[in-house]
């Protein structure tokens, strides 16, 4: 499973953006997306594409996390959405690494990066992954759970950050103590 | 001085002055992870605000008189070159919106930390953290209890909303001696100021968080009891009175 | 190619112009951002669906109506009959959605009866006179994709309704189509495209794609020519029969000496000769029985005295066809040029004149006199409204009662399960009774169909036939019946089939108003359909064209059924059915399927921009690849408009990644555009360089200017204390300083 994770501003601005994989069932915590490296402008995309559906919900449900929200299924990225209540949204894409079973054989489809990374990703490590809940299906309660778990994380450390009285709502969040948080709690949960 | 107590002063002030991970002190266009090379002032004991735990505070409580040197030292400051009163007000209503968009990011964090507790209790006693307010008035229950009871350990006095059909988006919050004015007597020729206006500017920094635009404003409002009272006029823009009736009609409450 | 110098100075392609104002800026509150105008767009979308007239209850209709006779003869003249109460109401399909040449009239009539012609060798031979070379069938078969004036047809409850774009597809009963074809059919179609893309003058390559008044972007023509190819697929095929005939025109000329003789010997070939039909197909459809009269060369009333004749013997599905044997030039006074076949397959197209060769008048589409033309028009008005709907009503009416009715009591669903052991009992008609040899009912598992006279067979006939008349009620209910039938003797094929006719048929169905559980069901079926044709059968083509229906009447719904129909073109694309082309037409498809979703009315949400937007991008970025610059421009041009009011006021991203990739694709895009015009890059992209410097600029700086409020007291954090980091670009902000 490989994740990536940002916050962004009431107005789409990204404030923190980070890629790291599953540390879960021996995996090495390194995301590798199903893109080709050239390519990792798609997860911006697809981020940004899910905030259509991030909008309808946030005024259906009034729960902080609104679990998984939307889904592309080209490149099976899951978006999980959690929304502090001041605006900023957190959107969490987890992408299940491909299978080497499942790649098909058709080219062409490569070309909206569905097909790329099949042999990036090692044999090895990737059917370790999948064999773990969390990796094997993006919408189980598990998966939800877990996620859960992680957002309420980030959310304590996202507080903190917005007392600072250097922090202006809507700046760019650079401090490498909290990516260094943000990133053990993805080794915690994720 | 029998009650000098403040609590949610005391939590912003406690967090404040200990800035240390934070940005500003390294150059922008280095950002780089490694702790030691970045040039950051980390505290001898190595403790950032992020080994800091938020609720530690929630029940400590602040001098009042602490409290109201502090704040005539903002009004002494915002007074700065002000052109009248209104400028006066919007200045004070500037420095209380993020106080108010921090605030929310911290009433909800604590209600979620310990649902047990019951200072957040008013729009639900469960053990569910709160929702985010979808309709105009839960965010108003919100504003007007938990908000309140965080600043002022007490829940506004009233709330009620415009009779007059000219005005649906008008809604009033009431505080009958606002705790920001206690020790604040307004010269004669500024008898309109009313120095609550910073705490209006929580407020529009709370509603704007929550996604209601909205523009805030104090006005006395005294009667013979309360010579101090105060209302806090929130006016709802046309956006979130067009996605109130939508939201009606969808049935969410 | 022009040289640059001499050629008028190039407009560089429109998503090219950086100055372009986006649209405001934008804020939280859309009332504020925006002007009215999606709010007058969606009054505009509502008074367009608003004015498609109302239609009667079903129920009403019916009472007024006489009970008809289940006799074609005794009404025969009803179609062509003026005072026809109904006929002045629209079809369904009139003004509803993008006009009368949308997608979904497309599909409608890409299920249009097929009518079989069988000529005499005389008759082709009067017909290559004139200059065609394929004999009569390709004379008339223009002429039946869309019958002049109204057509009427009657539903199984009687009700009528009038249809302006109701076609015949002609084909040549005596060609046999080639089997093998369907298997390559998708690698034909892309290489078809590829041609049309690649031919120089094809206004489908073109920068410019019209768009409406209201600025919704029209299908580009390069799609409508994908779809119409993927349904104009003609090889008939047991588990369905739009392709089987349902009628043919038996035609002899004046010219034939002994020409009673040869109808019957042609009657006698297509019903036991060697253009027979393959067994699995209904061996009775309509005899029309035609007489071509050599207007030039023969004697009018010789030939009239003949016809007096055939309809004598034949009856009175007959027609008189008057035509000149002179071969028109395009210097004759009333010359007119044949329309093309709008239906041509893939194959069609790649062997077809598409490029015009030397001479026009002999290659290019040839010339008919203008009394021809309106003697064919005639011809094929007549045998469509007076001979083959009501046979198709009629074959409807009987079959209904005689098989269908049995099923849908309530003796006939305890016998769909336990059908062998009941039968049809002691059905009017002996031959419906099923063989009832086999294990597993009537399906002929060694050669993989059913036999045409079995129920299961007839029913399917009978939902196709309601089907391409359009009674889409009947037509669903009837495939619903059927598809446990199907699962139960393992007939993939057919069970594939019947569930994404009966998908298509709920979608096209007006009066049904699906809501979230109809399109649940919908997308069941779909599922269902493309699992059976790629997994079971490895039907590629049908996998292609069920999940494409789906897609394509799913975004006409609307609604939520938008989202589906991007998950079925996704899907489309995920399992390799299209090629690289397929894979662009599909990704901007998948950006209209997004982009014709209104945001709710008064809220900013409920609209699909972002993801649209991302579609088009996607789009313009294969169409790059695939070295197409204008196509590429074009979509890009649609991701701004799509975009516009999610990017900033700089007319940004607010993501960096996305604003560098489509930096870089404007870029690309720009290159080789310019190197397709075999323009000198280095003077063209000079006067934009400074554009474009401005805005790498603005880039860097955009993430400062962001603050979180935009409400109504303008930067209250910009002109208030507290901002440290600002004082230099914010002269406001002294107040540090001085105190």
């Amino acid at each position: 499973m490989s994740y990536y994770f940002t916050i962004l501003s009431p107005t789409d601005v990204p404030l923190f953006n980070i890629a790291f994989g599953t540390s879960k069932s021996g995996g090495d915590g390194i995301a590798r997306f199903r893109f080709p490296d050239t390519a990792q402008y798609m997860n911006q995309f697809i981020i940004h594409s899910s905030l259509d559906i991030v909008e309808e919900a946030q005024w259906m449900n009034g729960n902080l996390y609104l679990k998984h929200v939307d889904t592309y299924p080209p490149a099976s990225a899951y978006i999980s959405a959690f929304l502090a209540p001041s605006g900023a949204r957190f959107l969490l894409l987890h992408q299940p690494p491909q299978l080497p079973s499942t790649a098909t054989g058709s080219g062409s489809s490569s070309l909206l990066g569905a097909g790329f990374s099949a042999s990036a990703l090692g044999g090895g490590s990737s059917s370790r992954a999948s064999s773990s809940s969390i990796a094997a299906n993006p919408t189980s309660p598990q998966t939800e759970e877990a996620v859960r778990q992680f957002m309420n994380e980030v959310y304590e450390v996202y507080v903190k950050t917005v007392m600072s009285p250097f922090y202006r709502q809507g700046m760019e969040i650079k401090s490498p103590v909290f990516r260094t948080r943000v990133t053990a709690a993805g080794r915690k949960w994720l | 001085m029998t009650q000098p107590r403040h609590s949610a002063m005391l939590s912003i002030s406690n967090t404040n002055p200990i800035p240390i991970a934070n940005d500003k002190q390294q150059p922008p266009s280095t950002q780089i992870q490694n702790l030691a090379s970045t040039g950051l002032r980390v505290p001898s004991n190595r403790k950032t605000i992020y080994d800091r735990h938020l609720n530690r505070t929630r029940n400590a409580e602040l001098s009042r008189a602490g409290f109201a040197f502090l704040f005539a030292e903002m009004v002494t400051y915002a007074q700065r070159r002000v052109t009248g009163i209104q400028d006066l007000e919007r200045r004070l209503n500037e420095q209380g919106y993020p106080l108010g968009l921090r605030l929310l990011d911290l009433l909800y964090y604590r209600t979620m930390s310990s649902s047990t507790s019951s200072s957040l209790s008013s729009s639900s006693t469960s053990a569910a953290p709160p929702n985010r307010p979808l309709r105009i008035l839960p965010l108003l229950h919100l504003i007007h209890g938990p908000l309140w009871r965080l600043l002022f350990n007490r829940p506004a006095d009233a709330l009620e909303h415009s009779v007059s059909p000219d005005t649906p988006n008008e809604y009033m919050i009431t505080d009958n001696d606002p705790l920001v004015n206690t020790y604040i007597s307004v010269p004669k020729e500024m008898s309109m100021l009313n120095c609550a206006a910073f705490v209006a500017g929580i407020i529009e920094g709370v509603c704007d968080g929550c996604g209601f635009e909205a523009k805030v404003t104090a006005h006395n409002q005294p009667t013979e009891m309360w010579p101090g009272r105060t209302v806090f006029l929130v006016r709802f823009g046309e956006s979130v009175m067009e996605r109130e009736k939508v939201l009606e009609r969808a049935g969410v409450k | 190619m022009t040289s640059p110098g001499d050629a008028a100075p190039v407009r560089p392609p429109p998503s090219f112009s950086p100055g372009v104002p986006r649209v405001a800026s934008k804020t939280r509150y859309p009332n504020q951002r925006r002007d009215s105008s999606p709010a007058l767009d969606s009054d505009l979308v509502e008074s367009r669906i608003a004015s498609s007239p109302p239609q009667p209850p079903l129920s009403a209709t019916a009472a007024e109506l006489p009970i008809r006779s289940a006799s074609p003869y005794a009404r025969s003249v009803r179609s062509s009959t003026p005072q026809l109460t109904r006929s002045s109401l629209g079809s369904p399909t009139d003004g509803r959605f993008d006009g009368p040449d949308d997608i979904r009239s497309l599909i409608i009539r890409s299920f249009s009866p097929v009518v079989g012609v069988y000529a005499s060798v005389d008759t082709d031979e009067l017909v290559r006179q004139k200059g065609f070379q394929g004999g009569f069938w390709e004379l008339i078969r223009p002429f039946g994709e869309n019958v002049p004036g109204k057509i009427v047809v009657r539903d199984s409850v009687g009700a009528s309704r009038g249809w302006e774009d109701f076609g015949v597809r002609f084909v040549d009963l005596g060609g046999h189509p080639e089997t093998s074809e369907s298997q390559n059919s998708l690698s034909q179609l892309e290489a078809a495209l590829e041609k049309q893309l690649e031919s120089p003058d094809n206004p489908l390559g073109g920068v410019l794609r019209p768009k409406d008044f209201l600025s919704f972007p029209t299908t580009s023509p390069l799609y409508k020519s994908f779809l119409r190819q993927l349904l104009s697929v003609e090889t008939p095929t047991p588990h369905e029969t739009f392709r089987h005939p349902v009628a043919s025109v038996i035609v002899i000329s004046s010219r034939n000496t002994s020409p009673l003789e040869t109808l019957r010997r042609l009657y006698a070939d297509t019903s036991s000769g060697d253009r027979r039909q393959p067994e699995w197909v209904h061996p009775e459809y309509l005899r029309y029985y035609v007489l071509v009269h050599d207007e030039d060369r023969d004697d009018i009333t010789e030939s009239t005295k003949l016809y007096d004749q055939m309809k004598r013997h034949f009856g009175l599905h007959c027609h008189l066809l008057r035509l000149r044997s002179n071969q028109c030039v395009v210097t004759d006074d009333d010359s007119c040029q044949i329309p093309e076949s709008e239906w041509l397959s893939p194959s069609e197209r790649l062997s077809g004149r598409s490029e015009p060769l030397v001479d026009l008048d002999t290659d290019g589409l040839p010339y008919l006199f203008e009394s021809d033309v309106t003697a064919i028009k005639a011809f094929v008005r007549e045998l469509v409204a007076q001979s083959v709907i009501p046979y198709m009503e009629n074959r409807v009416t009987v079959w209904n009662d005689q098989v269908a009715s049995r099923r849908r009591g309530i003796s006939g669903r305890f016998m769909s399960m336990s059908r062998r052991w009941a039968g049809f009992g002691s059905g009017s008609r002996s031959s419906l009774i099923g063989s009832g040899g086999g294990i597993s009912g009537n399906f002929d598992l060694n050669h993989g169909y059913y036999k045409p006279d079995v129920p299961e067979a007839v029913l399917r006939k009978m939902a196709d036939f309601a089907f391409m008349l359009r009674d889409w009620k009947l037509s669903a209910s009837t495939y619903e019946l059927l598809r446990s039938d199907y699962a139960n003797d393992k007939a993939w094929k057919y069970h594939a089939g019947v569930h994404e006719m009966c998908a298509v048929s709920m979608l096209l169905n007006p009066l049904a108003m699906p809501g979230k559980t109809k399109i649940d069901d919908i997308n069941q079926m779909v599922e269902t359909a493309c699992y059976s044709y790629m997994t079971r059968c490895s039907d590629a083509p049908n996998a292609l064209r069920s999940l494409t229906l789906a897609m394509e009447l799913l975004k006409s719904r609307g609604g939520s059924g938008i989202e589906s129909a991007a998950k079925w073109a996704m899907r489309a694309m995920d399992l390799g059915l299209v090629g690289s082309i397929g894979q662009a037409l599909f990704s901007e498809r998948i950006s209209a399927c997004y982009a014709s979703r209104n945001p709710i009315h008064g809220v900013k949400w409920g609209s699909r921009h972002r993801k649209a937007g991302m579609w088009s991008v996607l789009a313009a970025d294969l169409w790059l690849r695939l070295g197409n610059p204008s196509l590429a421009s074009a979509a890009l041009e649609e991701a701004e408009r799509l975009y516009a009011d999610i990017m900033d006021s700089n007319g940004l991203f607010p993501m960096p990644d996305m604003q560098t990739f489509v930096d870089n694709l404007r870029h690309s895009v720009r290159m080789s555009y310019f190197e397709a015009r075999g323009l000198d890059i280095g003077e063209d992209t000079a006067p934009a360089d400074p554009l474009e410097t401005l805005e790498t600029e603005e880039t860097s700086e955009k993430l400062n200017k962001r603050n979180h409020r935009k409400s109504l007291i303008n930067n209250p954090v910009e002109t208030g204390g507290f901002n440290i980091g600002q004082e230099d670009d914010n002269p406001a902000n002294d107040d540090f300083e001085r105190a």
